[in-house]
C-alpha cells in the first residue's frame, strides 16, 4: 500500500516537474510576445478587424515580436472590462497593452499605470489633433486613439423643404451657422410642425451631456477649467460659460429641443433635425424612406469658431511591462495607417489620422465625409484630467439643470453653484 | 469526552461550508471597508492608500449631495411603505377568499417580483414618457394635462414610489396570504357566534393576529427600500436636479465612477449604521405591546 502511495507521489512531482520545465521553455520562447487586452468581443466588426491587424503583425514581425490579443467584451458604459483592469492592477497582473477610454488618460497616467508611448510612436504627425489631445498628458503621449466619434445634426430633407427652406442655404463644415442662424431655423421648423426642432437626446443623462455639450463653451471661447487643470473658478463660472449654457437653456425654453424626447422621433418623422453621429448613420438604414442630410454643429456668434465633440476608445501600454519595446512596436503598427484604415471601415467610424481620411472618404457616404471633415477640422478632445468622472458629471447636471428654465432661470448663479462643486472634484 | 470531540469536529465540518461562504462574501468585505473608510484608497492606486483618520467621514457630512440623497430616502421611505405593504395586504385579502379565476390573479400580482428590477424600470420609462406614453394618454381622455412624471424634480421620486410598490407588493402579499391562511378558522368561528361584523372581524380577529407576519413584512420591505438603486439608476440617473440620487447610487458612484473608494466605504459604513439604528427602533417599537 505504502509503495503505491510512494509511487503516485513520485509520478505526480514528475508531472509538475515536466509542467514547469513546459512552462519555462514556453516563457522563454514568447520572450518578446505581447499580450493586449481589448474591450471588444471578437465577434463584433471592430473585434475582427483588431485580430486581423494582429495577425498581421504576427506574421510580419515572424521572429522578432509577437502579440496575443484577449477579448473582455465590455457591458454598458464600460463596466464589465474596466473592472477586470482595476483587478489585474490589484493583483499587478496586467497586460502588456490595453485599451482605454479616452476620458481615462489621465487617471491612469497620473495614477504611473501606463507609459508614455510618444517615442515609439512613428507617425505622430499624421494623427489628427484630437487624437493627440486626448492621449496626452503633462506634455507626454499616454495613449492613442484608433478611431474617432463626431457628433452632427442630422436633417430631414423632406420635412425641411415642405417647411420652406432651400436645402442649399445649409451651413457647410466650411460655412457653418452660428447659434442665432441655427435658432431661426428651428423656429421656423416649430412654427411648422408644431413640435420640437431638434432632437438633442437631453433624456440621455449621462456622458452624452459633456460630450455633446461641451462643444458650445469651447466655441465660444470658454473652458470648464483652467489650462492647467488646477481651478474652475473664473472658468465654469465667466461670461462665456453663461453665454454657452444660455444657449442651452433657450432652445429648451422656446421649444426648438425637449428634454423628453419621443425614442426614435427623428427616424420617424416626428423631429425634423436630430443630433446624431456615425452609430445614427448606421441606425438610419432600416428607415430607408426617410432621406437625410447632415450639417455641422452650430457656432458661437461671438467667434464663429467649429468646434464638434469627439472621443474614443485608444491604445496604451503599462508601466508594469517588461517588453516595452516589443509593446511600443506592438501600438505603433496598431495606429498605422494600414490598420487604421481596416478598423475604421470596418465598425464605420471616423478617422483617427491624416491619411485614413483619403483612404476611406471614397468609400463612404456623402453624410459620413460630412461628420469625417467636421472632426478633421474641428474636433476638440474632452479634458484630460484625472478627475474627470467628477468633473463631467458636473457638467452632465449643469446642462440638465439648466433645461429646468424655470428653475434655474438664472444661468450665472446656477454656473457658480457647479463650480463650487468642480472645485471640490479637482482637489 | 472521544465522542463529544468528534460530534463537535463534525458539527463544525457541517457548518463550514456556510461559514466559509458567509465569511468571505460578508464578513472580510464588511471588514475591509470599515478599514477602508480610514484610508485615501484611489482605486488606481491601491499600493499608494494611506491612513488618513476620520478625514472622510468629515467631508460626507458637507457632501451636499450625500445629505440631499439621504433626505431622498427618507421621502422614499416615508411614502413606500405604507403604499407597498397596504396595498399587500389588500391584494392579499382579496385573493384569500375562495373564488373562480383566484390563481389568475395570483400570479398577475405576483409576476412583477419575478421580472428583474432593470426590465420594470425601463418598461415603466416607456408608459411615463411625457408625449406618447401610456399614462399620459389615459389622462389625456380624462382631461388631465400630460405631466413631468420623471422629468419633473417634485414628482420624480414620487413616481419611483409609485413604481416600485407596484413591483415589490406581490412578494409582501404572498407572505401575507401565508400569514393571513394561518389564522385559525376557529377563532372567526367564534367571533361568528359572538356576532362581529365584517369591520370588527377586520380589526379585531385578522389585523391582530397577522402582527407577527407584519412585523417581518415591516423589518424587510423597511431595509430594502433603503436599498434603493436600480429604479433611479435606470429611470433618472439620479436626476433632475439630484432629486432622486439615493445613497447606495451615491456610493456606487463614488467608488466605480470616481474611483474613490475610501470615500465610499466611508458612505458605507455611514449607511450602515444608519440602517442598523433604523432597523434596532424598529423592532423595539414594535415589539412593546407584543402579544
Amino acid at each position: 500500500m505504502k509503495k503505491v502511495m510512494l509511487l503516485i507521489i513520485l509520478i505526480m512531482m514528475a508531472i509538475v516537474f515536466t509542467a514547469c520545465g513546459g512552462e519555462n521553455e514556453s516563457s522563454s520562447a514568447s520572450e518578446n510576445e505581447v499580450s493586449i487586452w481589448v474591450h471588444t468581443s471578437d465577434e463584433t466588426p471592430e473585434g475582427e478587424a483588431m485580430q486581423s491587424t494582429i495577425d498581421r503583425f504576427n506574421e510580419e514581425n515572424e521572429g522578432t515580436y509577437s502579440a496575443k490579443i484577449e477579448f473582455i467584451p465590455r457591458s454598458g458604459a464600460g463596466g464589465g472590462y474596466e473592472d477586470k483592469i482595476n483587478a489585474a492592477l490589484t493583483t499587478d497582473t496586467l497586460p502588456d497593452v490595453i485599451t482605454l477610454d479616452g476620458p481615462n488618460t489621465a487617471a491612469y497616467a497620473e495614477a504611473g499605470m501606463i507609459a508614455p508611448i510618444g517615442d515609439y510612436i512613428t507617425n505622430k504627425d499624421d494623427l489628427l489633433p484630437s487624437i493627440i489631445q486626448q492621449g496626452t498628458y503633462d506634455d507626454q503621449l499616454y495613449a492613442v486613439g484608433y478611431s474617432e466619434s463626431g457628433v452632427g445634426i442630422f436633417y430631414n430633407k423632406q420635412m425641411l423643404e415642405d417647411a420652406g427652406i432651400d436645402l442649399s442655404t445649409l451651413p457647410t463644415v466650411d460655412q457653418p451657422w452660428d447659434w442665432n442662424q441655427f435658432m431661426e431655423l428651428s423656429e421656423t421648423l416649430v412654427n411648422t410642425y408644431d413640435t420640437a426642432a431638434i432632437d438633442m437626446a437631453f433624456d440621455d443623462k449621462s456622458e452624452w451631456l459633456m460630450y455633446a455639450f461641451s462643444p458650445f463653451l469651447w466655441s465660444q471661447g470658454g473652458n470648464l477649467v483652467s489650462e492647467d487643470g488646477s481651478t474652475a473658478e473664473g472658468h465654469f463660472n465667466d461670461e462665456n460659460s453663461v453665454k454657452a449654457f444660455s444657449f442651452i437653456q433657450e432652445m429648451v425654453k422656446e421649444g426648438y429641443t425637449t428634454i423628453t424626447p419621443v425614442e426614435k422621433g427623428f427616424h420617424t418623422g416626428e423631429y425634423p433635425m436630430k443630433f446624431g453621429g456615425s452609430w445614427t448613420i448606421a441606425e438610419m438604414e432600416d428607415y430607408p424612406d426617410v432621406e437625410y442630410g447632415v450639417m455641422p454643429y452650430p457656432t458661437s456668434p461671438d467667434t464663429n469658431e467649429l468646434v464638434s465633440p469627439s472621443g474614443s476608445w485608444q491604445y496604451a501600454m503599462a508601466s508594469s511591462s517588461e517588453k516595452q519595446e516589443a509593446a511600443g512596436a506592438l501600438i505603433d503598427f496598431m495606429t498605422s495607417t494600414e490598420s487604421l484604415t481596416e478598423v475604421t471601415l470596418a465598425n464605420s467610424v471616423l478617422p483617427a489620422a491624416h491619411s485614413v481620411v483619403e483612404e476611406v472618404q471614397d468609400k463612404v457616404s456623402p453624410q459620413m465625409n460630412v461628420l469625417i471633415q467636421q472632426n478633421q477640422k474641428s474636433a476638440h478632445a474632452r479634458p484630460v484630467l484625472p478627475n474627470y468622472p467628477q468633473v463631467s458629471r458636473v457638467f452632465q447636471q449643469a446642462v440638465s439643470d439648466a433645461a429646468y428654465y424655470e428653475e434655474n432661470s438664472d444661468v450665472q448663479e446656477l454656473l457658480d453653484d457647479k463650480t463650487g462643486q468642480m472645485e471640490k472634484a479637482l482637489k | 469526552m472521544n465522542t463529544n470531540k468528534r460530534e463537535t469536529l463534525a458539527a463544525y465540518s457541517f457548518l463550514a461550508p456556510a461559514l466559509i461562504l458567509l465569511g468571505t462574501f460578508l464578513v472580510i468585505p464588511a471588514l475591509m471597508a470599515i478599514y477602508y473608510a480610514f484610508t485615501d484608497y484611489y482605486l488606481l492606486t491601491p499600493d499608494q492608500r494611506q491612513f488618513v483618520g476620520l478625514q472622510n467621514f468629515i467631508e460626507i457630512f458637507k457632501d451636499p449631495i450625500f445629505i440631499q440623497s439621504l433626505k431622498n430616502i427618507v421621502l422614499f421611505v416615508a411614502f413606500v411603505i405604507p403604499i407597498q405593504v397596504g396595498a399587500a395586504l389588500g391584494l392579499a385579502l382579496l385573493i384569500n377568499k375562495p373564488r373562480k379565476g383566484n390563481i389568475f390573479f395570483k400570479v398577475a400580482y405576483f409576476s412583477p417580483v419575478v421580472l428583474s428590477l432593470v426590465v420594470i424600470s425601463v418598461l415603466w420609462l416607456y408608459l411615463l414618457n411625457p408625449s406618447e406614453g401610456l399614462i399620459n394618454s389615459l389622462l389625456a381622455n380624462i382631461g388631465i394635462e400630460a405631466q413631468p412624471f420623471l422629468s419633473s424634480p417634485k414628482q420624480a421620486m414620487l413616481t419611483i414610489v409609485f413604481v416600485s410598490a407596484w413591483q415589490g407588493a406581490g412578494y409582501q402579499m404572498l407572505i401575507f396570504l401565508a400569514g393571513l391562511q394561518n389564522i385559525p378558522s376557529t377563532v372567526y368561528e367564534a367571533g361568528k357566534i359572538d356576532g362581529v361584523n365584517k369591520w370588527q372581524n377586520f380589526f379585531y380577529i385578522t389585523l391582530p393576529l397577522l402582527k407577527p407576519t407584519s412585523v417581518l413584512i415591516m423589518i424587510t420591505t423597511l431595509i430594502s427600500a433603503f436599498k434603493l438603486i436600480i429604479q433611479p439608476m435606470v429611470m433618472t440617473q439620479g436626476g433632475p436636479m439630484n432629486s432622486t440620487m439615493t445613497p447606495v447610487y451615491y456610493i456606487y458612484q463614488s467608488g466605480f465612477s470616481d474611483r474613490m473608494i475610501g470615500y465610499s466605504s466611508a458612505m458605507t459604513v455611514i449607511f450602515g449604521i444608519i440602517i442598523g439604528i433604523v432597523t434596532l427602533l424598529q423592532s423595539r417599537l414594535t415589539k412593546e405591546d407584543d402579544i
